[in-house]
């Protein structure tokens, strides 16, 4: 080998690879990232930089309540009636807000595959078993059993279990979806030539299962996830909205309760963090679709 | 027509298993967890003797749980709802509920079909022209939107700022009528909740046909329609229009749980008295057996839905064999 030149090692590019590259090119699916990365700094914020602590009514004491947005730069959009500063109230609420939408997604994902592998490897009667409960969890009115369940056990969230209550619910009636696409995904990637290679070659069933075919069916629940994330949020937002959550955790769902009580006063207080679901949830939604299409070129023309 | 009725009577039975499991998730949670004679305790500061003794009845609470569940079961199914813990049975109260539901439902489910397929239709044929970006750029917001917000903000524009419409209610309390009848009064409360609804489940249509008709527009069977000299139209029409149809008519029918289920909140910020804004007033005052009864309901309902949505499909994609 010439000096100087080293030796270049090509890697074959991998799937991610590939899928990166092409969804480096598609600009809607960056603007999701973009904005779900901005989502994520400011729950950092939130957590550690906020001017107000979560649910802080501070403004009483200090004289500015019901501050119309733009007016006093301590309070950038504005502080409501009961003296909670929106701008810091937003913050907090971006981390619980995401805190609930990933974690309950993460579950979720975890349960449907497990529970998806199992009935698709093994399929008889667990697999029949899972389809029939994923035919009952697609009836389900969600949100209304949801609610029933967090009005329930509404005292679980004063006992300490706050926001996870939600995730838990959330989780619980989430799985199934991912579960039945799983399912779906094992029965085909089965069939495949490398996995009767490993089947001949004498790896055991956990090994084909784990090291062969959930890496390969990855690629559509990463797509569903990120949309999962977004639905979760939306899910946690009416909830908490409703008053069904925890009213002393910091979310947009209860800040736009507050907005909705001084609607006729201030309409900042429901504006604003209105606004911050609708980009949190389009950030999730804009990566949903741009993974889609970056992870399944058989729709791409 | 005897496959269309064997078809029928074979997806009635197949509900049966599920209405039966989702009717044991709603009793449980109700009921086996904690006791629903404490729940309500819990719950309803003062909780007077005869909401007590209501309960007790309803559930059959000196039975073990696997003999009340059956009981109740039992009840229900003969169409005996039990009473509200306030006033009134519960049948006689969630009747008319269903009604005020639809009555925001079907006409926003209508228009967002009539709007939603052909604006699909004009996006997916013009794939990136400047119309089709103003169009999925609107339908994704449409689809991250909270429904209730979007009615938060029409209330404020329309209701509370310009006062052109009623912000609460689904009829004037008493006379004077917005309009001078009662009619016109019907529809001038129900306008904005309409507005919503349909704006939002406009979005997902619009996606949802897009994206079904870029894939039929695809298809082997266009090009050869189009090569033997078919017109534009209809090939458009006829033959990839109808293979894209299909989906949206299976996740429209699937939907109608959201759409009857969906609605608490935005219920809720029209005040309009329909299921979901009763589920959360019996769930604030925990009105178990109305509140038993709404889920339910929608369950059954969901489940009818699901079986015309099949049916229809079976009818329109000659490939599902009845």
């Amino acid at each position: 080998m010439s000096q100087g030149a080293k030796p270049v090692r090509r890697r074959a590019a991998g799937q991610w690879a590939v899928a990166w590259r092409r969804f480096r090119k598609n600009k809607s699916g960056l603007a999701g990232v973009a904005i779900v990365g901005a989502f994520l700094i400011l729950a950092l914020y939130g957590i550690f930089a906020a001017p107000y602590p979560a649910r802080s009514f501070a403004c009483l004491y200090q004289g500015c309540t019901n501050l119309p947005p733009f007016v006093n730069w301590a309070h950038p959009l504005g502080t409501e009636p009961s003296g909670i500063d929106v701008w810091s109230e937003i913050a907090h609420g971006a981390s619980g807000d995401l805190y609930v939408g990933v974690t309950a997604t993460l579950i979720s994902v975890i349960i449907g595959i497990v529970v998806g592998a199992i009935a698709g490897y093994r399929g008889g009667a667990a697999g029949a078993l899972l389809l029939g409960l994923t035919q009952v969890f697609f009836v389900i009115p969600i949100l209304v059993v949801i609610l029933l369940f967090a009005k329930i056990f509404l005292f679980l969230v004063a006992a300490g279990l706050g926001l996870n209550l939600i995730v838990f619910a959330l989780a619980i009636f989430g799985w199934p979806v991912i579960a039945f696409i799983a399912r779906g995904e094992i029965l085909r990637i089965r069939e495949l030539e490398f996995v009767q290679a490993s089947q001949a070659l004498g790896a055991s069933n956990t090994r084909i299962l784990f090291r062969h075919i959930v890496p390969n069916m990855l690629s559509p629940i990463i797509v569903i996830a990120s949309l999962a994330i977004a639905g979760n949020i939306l899910t946690e937002v009416v909830i908490s909205f409703l008053g069904f959550g925890d009213p002393s955790a910091s979310t947009w769902g209860l800040l736009l309760d507050d907005g909705f009580q001084y609607v006729r006063s201030s309409w900042w207080v429901s504006f604003f963090p209105g606004i911050a679901v609708v980009l949190c949830v389009l950030g999730f939604n804009l990566l949903g679709d741009g993974l889609s299409d970056a992870l399944n070129p058989r729709l791409r023309e | 027509m005897a496959s269309l009725l064997s078809y029928l009577v074979r997806r009635i039975l197949f509900a049966i298993p599920v209405f039966l499991t989702v009717s044991v998730i709603t009793f449980l949670i109700t009921n086996a967890v904690i006791d629903p004679v404490a729940i309500v305790r819990l719950g309803i500061k003062n909780a007077t003797p005869q909401q007590i003794a209501a309960l007790k009845a309803y559930f059959h609470v000196d039975q073990p749980v696997y003999i009340r569940y059956f009981y109740w079961l039992s009840d229900f199914v003969r169409g005996d709802l039990g009473r509200s813990l306030y006033t009134g049975t519960v049948a006689q109260k969630v009747l008319p509920w269903i009604w005020t539901t639809l009555e925001l439902q079907i006409p926003a489910l209508l228009l967002s079909l009539g709007i939603g397929i052909p604006v699909g239709i004009y996006s997916a044929k013009h794939q990136y022209s400047k119309g089709d970006v103003a169009v999925t750029t609107t339908a994704i917001f449409g689809v991250s939107m909270p429904t209730f917000w979007l009615g938060i903000m029409l209330i404020i524009l329309f209701a509370l700022d310009l006062r052109w419409l009623p912000a609460f209610g689904a009829l004037s309390i008493s006379p004077p009528y917005i309009g001078g009848n009662i009619i016109t009064d019907a529809l001038a409360h129900a306008f904005l909740p309409i507005v919503v609804l349909t704006f939002v489940s406009l979005a997902s249509i619009v996606r949802l046909v897009r994206a079904n008709m870029l894939d039929a527009l695809r298809q082997d069977y266009v090009l050869a329609a189009r090569a033997s000299g078919v017109p534009e139209s209809r090939v458009t029409y006829r033959h990839a229009l109808k293979n894209a149809i299909t989906p949206v008519i299976t996740v429209v029918g699937l939907s109608f749980g959201t759409l009857l289920g969906g609605a608490p909140a935005l219920e809720t910020t029209f005040s309009w008295p329909g299921l979901g804004y009763e589920f959360v007033q019996a769930a604030n005052n925990l009105d178990l057996p109305i509140i038993i009864a709404i889920t339910m309901i929608i369950t059954i309902m969901v489940l009818i839905a699901n079986i015309g949505t099949d049916v229809v499909y079976a009818y329109m994609d000659p490939r599902v064999r009845l």
